[in-house]
């Protein structure tokens, strides 16, 4: 299993993916450039809709370019389709298993449609790694919720992929369940060795699992690096305090490295270049005992989120459009 | 392009050990040709042996129904291969599938060998109704060979045309409408159910080219002991070819995933 790997197992440039035309155009992918190493947890985050799916459709040949370049492990996704789909493996969002095999059966069959040999003893350890082998002779439908997606990572597996795409790992599972993924991709990354290349909608998930993440919208790559990276995109942190009597704003305005202040009531929310400076600052000009509760809110990817996309994820749709259709009701009624 | 003959083996496994596991594909699979036989097979049960005689060139109808019934029933196998297609586009079986190195040929070519062999469940079970209602059989092991094998070209032949019409049909009811386009012309202009000797000529030219229809007389000639025309069986062949043929180009290209 060698592809001509230069370090970067994904390479994708300037793709795009429409649907339709004329008016029913969609751009499901916009002049997407994307590069990701070899050997990493790659996270696209990003909203419902926002193109995660089909990028991982175009990559793994299921859907067609409309227009660019992407080779992965190696091989133009459009030319050489069949060894570029001999390296990779893929998770679906949904469970895809066949229901009245076993799951030994459901490994041979995927055996069988990779045309491997030898690959039993790899079979039975995948078996072993996953806590499925004393029961790999029952039907699959008999399984947990669980137990059939660890099946279907260790399916993907099976021929030694160089890539596996993994659509929403962890969407529709409960808390436990989650968190087991979530140690199975760390684990299933580090025994195997293999480049993850995971879509969420989750935040806490891209953070505590990918090396790198890109954010994507609306069919565009908005923003991609390293979650630390990402976070000092965001160079300000967020100073929360509550005091004991109205204070004057100006005056906080005035201690250095303040960006931003905002009031309601005796609630203060400071935006500061950083609050290590910022702290003794304030405390030099406020008397400590007129601060009731004080809190620092570090860059997240949530505050990164909000900064590339304008808006919260999870938050679909967004305020202007809600001001634009009122707009627009407007003039229709006059 | 080389033969993928790995996931062939896996895919065709898939489709028949599947049958098997699922009782109720096995039994809608037997019921609908055996209520052909038990029903209207008994229309004429009553009629004077010399009048059945003058029509059929048999004592007993359900003789000379019994190879019409199961070349009629070969339409509803590729009615059911089609749905079994359906069903793993919708469950997303079809990505599984493609997401390796298996080309959509090659799934074509499972689905109407699998489906084709699937239907040839019905040979055994409809031979054996057939001696409860008192047919005689008085077959040589070539003989049963050849009609074993007449309708297994002509159930590869339906399957491969209804697969090839619903290649990119991702609803459920699509192949139930196809067959009711296909199945019901096909089955009264072939030489099934009552042969076409009163039929008026433009029915005798459909009927001539109706691979039903060779395929029934095939099967007829060996169960009333008359004359073979073994050339039915190159011309069943030939259906199959093509049909195979078209529907592996059709699939190839334009076969829906999802």
């Amino acid at each position: 299993m060698n592809g001509p790997l230069n370090g970067s197992a994904i390479v994708v440039k300037d793709l795009s993916k429409h649907y339709g035309s004329g008016a029913r155009l969609v751009r499901a992918l916009d002049h997407v450039t994307l590069t990701i190493p070899s050997g990493t947890v790659f996270g696209l985050l990003g909203p419902n809709g926002a193109g995660k799916t089909t990028l991982i459709k175009v990559l793994t040949g299921i859907s067609e370019i409309t227009d660019g370049d992407a080779t992965v492990a190696g091989f133009d996704v459009r030319r050489q389709s069949m060894d570029v789909r001999a390296r990779i493996g893929w998770v679906a969002a949904e469970v895809i298993l066949d229901d009245d095999f076993s799951a030994r059966e459901n490994l041979w069959f995927q055996a069988k449609l990779q045309s491997l040999k030898g690959w039993e003893s790899r079979a039975e350890d995948l078996l072993k790694f996953f806590s499925l082998a004393d029961r790999a002779d029952e039907k699959v439908n008999q399984f947990s919720t669980g137990m059939r997606k660890k099946l279907e990572i260790a399916l993907a597996l099976l021929h030694q992929p160089l890539v596996i795409f993994m659509d929403e790992p962890t969407i529709g599972l409960d808390v436990s369940t989650r968190r087991m993924l979530w140690d199975i991709v760390t684990g299933v990354h580090k025994e195997f060795g293999v480049t993850v290349l995971l879509t969420t909608h989750y935040i806490e998930e891209a953070d505590a699992l990918c090396d790198r993440i890109a954010i994507i919208d609306q069919g565009r790559i908005l923003a991609e690096g390293t979650p630390s990276e990402l976070k000092s995109r965001v160079r300000a942190d967020i100073v929360q305090l509550e005091t004991v009597e109205p204070l004057d704003a100006a005056r906080l305005s005035r201690i250095p490295g303040v960006q931003e202040v905002r009031a309601q009531g005796n609630d203060w929310t400071v935006r500061v270049a950083t609050a290590d400076d910022f702290l003794p600052r304030l405390f030099a000009s406020v008397r400590t005992d007129q601060i009731r509760r004080i809190s620092v809110e570090k860059p997240s990817l949530e505050t990164v989120f909000l900064e590339v996309t304008g808006r919260r994820l999870g938050q679909d749709e967004p305020i202007r459009d809600v001001r634009r259709f009122y707009a627009q009701m407007q003039r229709a009624r006059r | 392009m080389r033969p993928q003959w790995s996931p062939l083996w896996g895919l065709y496994w898939r489709e028949i050990v599947r049958t098997f596991r699922n009782p109720f594909v096995l039994l809608i699979t037997v019921v609908q040709p055996f209520m052909w036989l038990a029903f209207f097979g008994s229309s004429f049960s009553e009629a004077p042996a010399s009048t059945l005689e003058g029509i059929f060139g048999a004592s007993n109808y359900i003789q000379f129904l019994l190879p019409g019934v199961l070349s009629t029933s070969m339409l509803t196998v590729g009615m059911f291969g089609s749905m079994s297609t359906i069903q793993d586009k919708r469950f997303g079986f079809m990505k599984r599938i493609l997401i390796t190195p298996t080309s959509k040929g090659t799934v074509f070519l499972t689905k109407a060998l699998g489906s084709a062999s699937r239907g040839l469940v019905q040979f055994p079970v409809m031979v054996a109704a057939a001696l409860v209602f008192g047919v005689p059989f008085h077959l040589s092991p070539l003989q049963w060979a050849a009609w074993v094998g007449a309708l297994m070209l002509l159930a590869i032949g339906f399957c491969s045309l209804f697969l090839a019409i619903t290649a990119r049909a991702t609803d459920w009811q699509t192949p139930g409408v196809v067959s009711n386009f296909i199945t019901m012309p096909l089955m009264f202009s072939s030489a099934a159910l009552f042969g076409a000797k009163y039929f008026p000529p433009w029915m005798v030219a459909i009927s001539d080219v109706n691979p039903i229809t060779f395929s029934a007389l095939l099967g007829r000639s060996f169960v009333l002991g008359t004359t073979t025309h073994w050339v039915y069986l190159g011309y069943l062949a030939i259906f199959a070819g093509l049909m195979l043929a078209i529907g592996f180009v059709v699939s190839s290209r334009w076969l829906r995933v999802e």
